[in-house]
C-alpha cells in the first residue's frame, strides 16, 4: 500500500545507531493507560479492593507488551489469577504470624507500654523478603523474543542483608544508602538471569555517591524543607536510575542512560499538585459531613462534648469514611499515572543498550515461580510496580 | 506486496530467542513454514492470542512449548488468522469483571455476617471459659495504655481514697460480686467511667466533678461493677480483637482500609455494647435498690453529661451509649430512698477532692 502519507511531513528520522547498539522505546498511549487505572480504581471501589490484583496485572501487560528493545515488545504473562492465589495463600500462612504477634505483643504491653514497637522490625525484615519473591515472580512472567527472565537467590539471605544495610543507612544518616543500594542491588543482579544469560550489577555505592552526596547535604542544609524537598528528591531517583540502568548487565550486553537530573522533577510536583487538590475537596467534603453530623444533634454553641458527639454520628462516619477511601483511590490513581507510566516511559526512553547481539542466540531456562512472594508483598503492602 | 497468498510473520519456537522469518500456510492447521519446511504445525482451534503491543499479533498454542510465538504486523493476515483461529480469545471472557465484582460482593457480605453474628457469638461463648488469669494478663495490658492515654495519675488523697473504698465496698457487697476487683479514681478532666477486663474500673474525676450526690457516683459504679461481673469488656476485647483481625487480614493493603476499618469497628461496638448497657443497668438499679436507694440519680447524671439531647445522640463515648429506654427504665422506678445515705456529707466532700493536691 502506498497510500500511506505522514500528515506533518516525514517523521523525524532518529539519529543512526551504532552497530550492536539499540534502543528501548516505549509505545503505550497515555490516554489507554489514564482509562485502564481510573476504571481499576472505580472497580476497586466496588470490589472492596479485590479488583487490585486485576488491575495490578492491566497495567504490566500494558507497560511490558509497550515496551520494545530493539523493536521487539517484551510480553508479561502472569494472570490475576495467579496474584489471587498467591494471595489466598499468604493469607493462610500470615494469619498464625499475626496471631502469635499479636499474643507476644499484649505479653510485652504487660510489662511496658507500647513495648511491641520493635516487633514491627520482624515485619519490616518479612517485607523485605516479600520484595525479593515478589521480584523473582514478576521476572519469570517477563518475555522478551520469546524467552523469559529468572531468579535464584533466597529471600530470607537478601531480607537480613537489607535489614543490616538498612540499620547502617540510619545510623549514619543517610550516608551509607549508596553503598546498601549497590549491595541490595548486586545481590539481586547476580542471581537474575535472561535464559542462559546471567546478569551482573557492576555500580559501585562510591560511584552513587559522587553523584548524590551534594543533594544528600542539601537536603540535610535545607532541613527538609517543604518547597526544595520535592526538587532533591526528583533529582536524586533520576541519578539514581541512571546508574542504575549503568551498572546492569546481562551476559555482556550493557546499558547506558541520558536522563536528565531534572526529568522527574515536574512529575513529582503534579503528584504534588493533584494531592492538595485531592486532600482539599476531601476536607470540604469531609467539613459538609461534620456540620451534618451537628446539625442532626440540634446545634447549637459548640462544646468538646458535642464536637465528639457529632462526629459520632453514623452519617458522618459513613460519608467521612467513604470520602476518604475515594480520595485515597484517587491519589493512588494519579501515583500509578505520573510515577508509574510516565516515569516508566522517560527512564525506557532514556536508554541505549550495547553490544545487544550478544543476547543473539539465547537458550531458555529458568523455572517458573509462585505468586507467594507477590501475595505476601500484597498483605504487607510494599507491592511494587 | 505479491499476491494475498503469501503469508509471513516472525516466529520464536521457546527454546532459543532466535528470531525466524516464517511464512505461514493453512491447511488442516496453521503450518509454520522456515523457507519451505514445515517447522511446526498449530491445529487452528488451539491457537490462542498472547499479549503484544497493539499493531501486533502475537500468538501462541496450547499445545506448543509455553512461549513459543508467532508474531505478525501484516493487518491483511492478521485478519485471515483470525477467521481460521476461532478461539484466538478462549478463556477471556467479557462477563469476566462482572464475576469479580460478583464474587467481591460475595466476600463482604460474608465477612459482614461474619462480624455481625459470629464474632459476637463466639465472643459470648469464649468470655465464659476463659481463665481468670488470661483475662487479667489483657487487662494488665490494656491498663498500661489507658492510663498512658489519661496521663496515668490516679488520684489517691487519704480521706477520699476512704469514702472510695467504702462506696466500692458497699456496691460490691450488695451486688454480690465473685470477680476479682480493683476500683481506682483517674485525674482526666473527661467525664466518664469504664471497666478494663480483669476487674479494674476506673471512675474519671471529670465524672467526679459533675456529680451531684453519692447516689449518682454510686450508680455509675455500680453499673461498672456489672460489666465486671458479666465479664463484659472481655467480651469486647475478643470481638474488637476478632473483628479487626478479620478485616486487616482480608483488606491487607486496600489503601487506607484500616482507618475505615476502625470507623466501623467503633459502630460495631456501639450497637455490641447496647444489650450489656441495658444488662449492666439492670444491676445496677439492682444493687441501689438492695441498699435502699433510688437509681434515679444515675440518669440524672447521665442526661447532666450527655446533655439535653440525650434522645438524639448515639453515645457520648462510644462505650456507653445513652437511650431513651435506657433512661425509662431508670425514672420508671419511684425515687423513694429506704435506706440510710450511701456516705457522709463529709465523705462525700472527702470523695469530691480525692484529686486535689494534698
Amino acid at each position: 500500500m502506498n497510500d500511506t502519507s505522514f500528515p506533518f511531513g516525514l517523521p523525524p528520522v532518529p539519529p543512526p545507531l551504532p552497530a550492536g547498539t539499540a534502543r528501548i522505546t516505549f509505545s503505550g498511549e497515555r490516554r489507554d493507560f489514564r482509562r485502564l487505572v481510573m476504571r481499576g480504581a472505580a472497580l476497586e471501589l466496588v470490589t472492596v479492593g479485590f479488583y487490585r490484583f486485576w488491575l495490578a496485572t492491566d497495567m504490566r501487560r500494558h507497560l511490558w507488551s509497550n515496551t520494545a528493545v530493539d523493536g521487539d515488545a517484551a510480553e508479561y504473562t502472569g494472570t490475576a489469577k495467579e496474584l489471587l492465589i498467591g494471595f489466598l495463600f499468604a493469607l493462610a500462612i500470615l494469619a498464625p504470624i499475626y496471631l502469635a504477634y499479636f499474643l507476644i505483643g499484649l505479653e510485652a504491653e504487660r510489662l511496658q507500654a507500647f513495648a511491641s514497637v520493635p516487633l514491627g522490625l520482624f515485619f519490616f525484615l518479612f517485607a523485605q523478603f516479600a520484595i525479593y519473591r515478589a521480584r523473582r515472580y514478576r521476572l519469570t512472567r517477563t518475555v522478551w523474543r520469546g524467552v523469559r527472565f529468572w531468579m535464584t537467590g533466597s529471600g530470607w539471605s537478601y531480607a537480613w542483608r537489607a535489614g543490616l544495610w538498612m540499620l547502617l543507612a540510619v545510623i549514619t544518616l543517610g550516608i551509607a544508602m549508596p553503598w546498601a543500594k549497590a549491595s541490595l542491588e548486586r545481590y539481586k543482579m547476580r542471581h537474575t538471569s535472561y535464559g542462559d544469560l546471567q546478569g551482573r550489577f557492576v555500580g559501585t555505592g562510591g560511584g552513587l555517591f559522587k553523584k548524590v552526596w551534594w543533594l544528600w547535604l542539601l537536603m540535610w542544609l535545607t532541613g527538609f524543607l517543604l518547597i526544595p524537598v520535592p526538587f532533591i528528591y526528583a533529582a536524586m531517583r533520576a541519578i539514581e536510575w541512571r546508574w542504575w540502568v549503568s551498572g546492569i548487565r546481562i551476559g555482556e550486553v550493557s546499558f547506558t542512560s541520558d536522563l536528565r537530573n531534572g526529568a522527574f522533577i515536574g512529575l513529582y510536583w503534579k503528584v504534588i499538585g493533584w494531592c492538595v487538590l485531592l486532600l482539599t475537596v476531601l476536607g470540604v467534603w469531609i467539613g459538609i459531613a461534620f456540620a451534618i453530623g451537628y446539625v442532626s444533634i440540634g446545634g447549637g454553641t459548640p462544646t468538646e462534648q458535642k464536637f465528639l458527639l457529632a462526629m459520632q454520628q453514623l452519617p458522618v462516619l459513613l460519608m467521612g469514611g467513604f470520602g476518604y477511601i475515594v480520595a485515597a483511590l484517587a491519589v493512588g490513581t494519579v501515583i500509578r499515572i505520573y510515577l508509574m507510566r510516565d516515569l516508566w516511559q522517560r527512564v525506557a526512553h532514556s536508554v541505549t543498550v550495547e553490544n545487544l547481539t550478544a543476547a543473539d542466540n539465547v537458550a531458555a531456562q529458568g523455572e517458573l515461580v509462585s505468586a507467594l512472594g507477590e501475595g505476601f508483598a500484597n498483605s504487607l503492602d510494599v507491592a511494587g510496580f | 506486496m505479491t499476491a494475498g497468498t503469501d503469508h509471513s510473520g516472525i516466529f520464536l519456537d521457546g527454546r532459543s530467542n532466535r528470531k525466524r522469518s516464517v511464512t505461514l500456510r493453512f491447511a488442516s492447521g496453521l503450518d509454520i513454514a522456515d523457507q519451505d519446511t514445515v517447522i511446526e504445525s498449530w491445529p487452528f482451534d488451539q491457537v490462542r492470542r498472547a499479549d503484544g503491543p497493539p499493531a501486533m499479533l502475537r500468538l501462541s498454542c496450547t499445545s506448543a512449548l509455553p512461549l513459543a510465538r508467532l508474531e505478525v504486523s501484516d493487518p491483511a493476515t492478521q485478519g485471515v488468522l483470525a477467521a481460521y483461529c476461532r478461539s484466538l480469545d478462549a478463556g477471556r471472557s467479557p462477563g469476566q469483571t462482572w464475576r469479580i465484582v460478583a464474587w467481591s460482593l460475595a466476600a463482604v457480605c460474608s465477612i459482614l455476617l461474619l462480624t455481625l453474628f459470629g464474632i459476637p457469638l463466639a465472643a459470648d461463648r469464649l468470655a465464659p471459659v476463659l481463665p481468670l488469669s488470661i483475662e487479667q494478663r489483657l487487662g494488665g495490658a490494656v491498663d498500661k495504655q489507658v492510663k498512658f492515654l489519661f496521663g496515668g495519675k490516679t488520684c489517691t488523697r487519704a480521706d477520699g481514697q476512704a469514702a472510695f473504698t467504702k462506696l466500692v465496698e458497699k456496691l460490691k457487697d450488695a451486688g454480690g460480686i465473685t470477680m476479682p476487683l480493683e476500683a481506682q479514681v483517674l485525674s482526666s478532666s473527661v467525664p466518664n467511667a469504664f471497666a478494663l477486663p480483669g476487674g479494674k474500673v476506673y471512675l474519671l474525676a471529670g465524672l467526679l466533678r459533675k456529680a451531684e450526690s453519692p447516689d449518682e457516683i454510686a450508680g455509675v459504679l455500680a453499673h461498672e461493677l456489672g460489666h465486671v461481673q458479666h465479664r463484659d469488656s472481655l467480651r469486647r476485647l475478643i470481638q474488637t480483637g476478632g473483628t479487626s483481625f478479620l478485616i486487616g487480614l482480608l483488606f491487607g493493603d486496600v489503601t487506607g482500609g484500616s482507618a475505615v476499618v476502625f470507623a466501623g469497628r467503633s459502630l460495631f461496638d456501639a450497637s455490641y455494647s447496647r444489650d450489656q448497657e441495658r444488662a449492666a443497668d439492670t444491676f445496677a438499679i439492682d444493687v441501689m435498690h438492695k441498699l435502699g436507694r433510688s437509681p434515679k440519680p444515675l440518669g440524672a447524671l447521665l442526661v447532666r453529661v450527655t446533655g439535653n439531647e440525650a434522645s438524639k445522640s448515639i453515645a457520648l463515648l462510644a462505650s456507653h451509649p445513652m437511650s431513651e429506654d435506657r433512661l425509662a427504665l431508670m425514672s420508671k422506678d419511684l425515687g423513694v430512698n429506704t435506706g440510710p445515705e450511701i456516705l457522709t456529707a463529709a465523705e462525700w466532700r472527702a470523695l469530691k477532692g480525692i484529686c486535689a493536691a494534698r
